[in-house]
């Protein structure tokens, strides 16, 4: 959606732009039309400098650091060591697939989101304080969410507790890998499915009704017009809720991994996310983890250019 | 405006609404679960988690302030998160009015930039960030905490009012100008008004987004009297995995402020919905 609307406003920038820039020969420009053009620059200005100077410049220097060994204050250039050392480290390859462990959720929230939406869509009575409470789990840190589950699921937890009433034996939730990540993916799937099915909700609302009427009238049934239309329409949306997720699930999950498991038990919830956390603040490896930052910047860029080229797609048909 | 899509008999509508409720129970249950925790005794909650409280106390709020300081962390959360608010709010105002409004020249490239910049993810700059500001002398001090977050949120509120502040009819602005207004007067008398719903929007969001960050504030801000509220949470969690009834008093803490947001402000934080994610 942010594309969506970035492509409209740029074009409309351009377009408010073109009366004077567009001509072929240049005419000068009135003085009150540079005039303009100064004002909105000043205006302007603060905000591109701050993001330069706070977003832009760490990037490239986290691009020097990663070709260096370095503690912060002495450099020792090493080229491209750094990033083979990581690619010939099996604890890499070991973290990147507890990543891929996590993507188990993506399914599972979207699965999720898509049921709450397609009830929300029938716009029963009090649906706008549904739309709320689903919201909530979205206003809180993950910090919260990770703490309110490990709680949950603590040894003294709720969920133990239930596990003892029914004559089991309390289970340490935590200490073992497959169940500290299904935890957190449960975790996961709380937090994230009601805002991503207001997501789907809005891509619900954009359908035009005159296409269910159509349906209503040629007999199909409620099953049948999910399947046959509400989903086809929706597509698009979908894919994109798919993205947001993929690229959730390898760059935010610090939060939880930090208050649920610290990473444990050894490496088995360790994230690329959290790796990068350890190595530089951890471990001191500050060149490390600048590198493996890089890489991760990288997924993500590529990630995001995947999801235009699958939008772009999308609108061609 | 209760328009019902009217696809369903009357009998599934009741169905729905109980699946409804459903899901609506499976993320109230959690919270009322630490919320009743917090305030009860450890033995008494032991005795039966899921139950009512025996005795209500407030103990473990109590434990919390003057134990863990976790009074001034909210007031330390409070200061850093207000005050990065405003300044971004004020930067992040003039920036939107002049390329929504303004000929800005490379406006295209400045917003294509900000939009870019924006799926930066935050552990990519957490380490080069940490060098800068060590080398300024500004790590464990509320500035540059500050002036990261003002930084990190400006792309997006940018690119939101810029959004927010094209609605406001151009004739209304020339119809200022021709009395004579400037830039300033003709932002605080007419932009800022008409676009006061944007601005509350990218503000509410901000507030929140600030409010739960977690990675920033614990590595920039390393002294425990100068910690913010999230990342002394996290660390109370860590420290006390068994204490179930401190540290759900601590999760109910930290949890207000953006509940109590959401109800005071739930219009706003659904308008910023259609704008997409923030972060």
């Amino acid at each position: 959606m942010t594309n969506v609307a970035a492509e409209a406003l740029v074009g409309d920038a351009a377009a408010a732009a073109s009366p004077t820039g567009r001509r072929a020969p240049k005419p000068p420009l009135p003085t009150w039309r540079k005039r303009e053009r100064r004002i909105g620059l000043f205006a302007v200005l603060p905000a591109v400098l701050v993001v330069a100077a706070v977003m832009l410049y760490p990037i490239g220097f986290a691009l020097w650091l990663s070709l260096n060994k370095t503690n912060g204050i002495k450099y020792e250039f090493r080229g491209l060591r750094n990033y083979t050392d990581l690619l010939t480290d099996p604890l890499l390859w070991q973290v990147v697939s507890n990543n891929i462990k996590f993507l188990i959720s993506v399914p599972l929230v979207i699965t999720a989101a898509l049921c709450t939406s397609v009830l929300l869509f029938e716009k029963i009575r009090g649906w706008r304080y549904f739309r709320v409470i689903f919201f909530l789990p979205s206003v809180l840190s993950t910090a919260v969410v990770g703490l309110l589950f490990r709680s949950l699921f603590g040894y003294n937890g709720v969920v133990n507790s239930a596990v003892v009433a029914a004559g089991g034996q309390p289970i340490e939730f935590f200490t073992e890998a497959n169940l500290a990540i299904s935890v957190i993916v449960i975790a996961l799937v709380w937090s994230g499915f009601g805002y991503q099915s207001l997501l789907l909700l809005s891509g619900l609302t954009a359908i035009d009704p005159a296409v269910f009427e159509a349906a209503m009238l040629d007999g199909a049934g409620w099953w049948k017009r999910i399947w046959y239309i509400t989903l086809p329409q929706i597509r698009r949306t979908i894919g994109f809720v798919f993205i947001i997720n993929v690229l959730y699930t390898f760059t935010s999950l610090f939060g939880f991994v930090f208050v649920m498991t610290a990473g444990g038990p050894g490496y088995d919830t360790t994230t690329v996310d959290y790796l990068i956390y350890l190595k530089a603040f951890g471990g001191a490896s500050i060149g490390s983890g600048a590198a493996l930052a890089v890489m991760l910047f990288i997924l993500v860029g590529a990630l995001t250019f995947a999801q235009n080229k699958v939008f772009r797609i999308g609108d061609d048909d | 405006m209760s328009s019902s899509n009217a696809t369903m008999k009357r009998s599934s509508r009741a169905l729905v609404f109980v699946m409804l409720v459903g899901v609506a129970f499976s993320i109230l249950w959690p919270l009322w679960l630490i919320g009743t925790a917090a305030l009860r005794t450890n033995t008494d909650y032991l005795r039966n988690p899921f139950g009512l409280p025996g005795e209500l106390t407030l103990e473990n709020f109590r434990r919390l302030l003057d134990t863990y300081g976790i009074g001034q962390a909210f007031l330390n959360s409070l200061l850093v998160v207000s005050i990065a608010m405003v300044i971004q709010l004020a930067i992040a105002t003039f920036a939107g009015y002049g390329l929504a409004k303004y000929p800005v020249p490379g406006s295209k490239f400045i917003i294509g930039g900000f939009v870019a910049v924006m799926l930066i993810p935050g552990q990519v700059l957490i380490i080069p960030i940490y060098l800068l500001l060590s080398k300024f002398g500004l790590v464990g001090d509320f500035p540059g905490l500050i002036i990261v977050y003002v930084a990190t949120g400006l792309p997006f509120c940018v690119f939101f009012l810029a959004l927010s502040f094209r609605g406001v009819p151009n004739e209304v602005m020339e119809a200022a100008k021709i009395d004579g207004a400037g830039f300033f007067r003709t932002f605080f008398s007419i932009v800022l008004p008409m676009g006061v719903s944007g601005v509350a929007t990218v503000a509410v969001l901000q507030f929140l987004g600030m409010w739960n960050e977690l990675i920033f504030a614990f590595i920039l801000l390393p002294d425990d009297s100068k910690t913010l509220l999230t990342p002394a949470l996290a660390e109370i969690g860590g420290k006390f995995v068994r204490d179930q009834t401190l540290v759900s008093a601590g999760l109910l803490v930290t949890a207000a402020v953006p509940i109590i947001l959401l109800i005071v402000a739930s219009k706003y934080i659904m308008q910023g919905l259609s704008a997409g994610f923030s972060r």
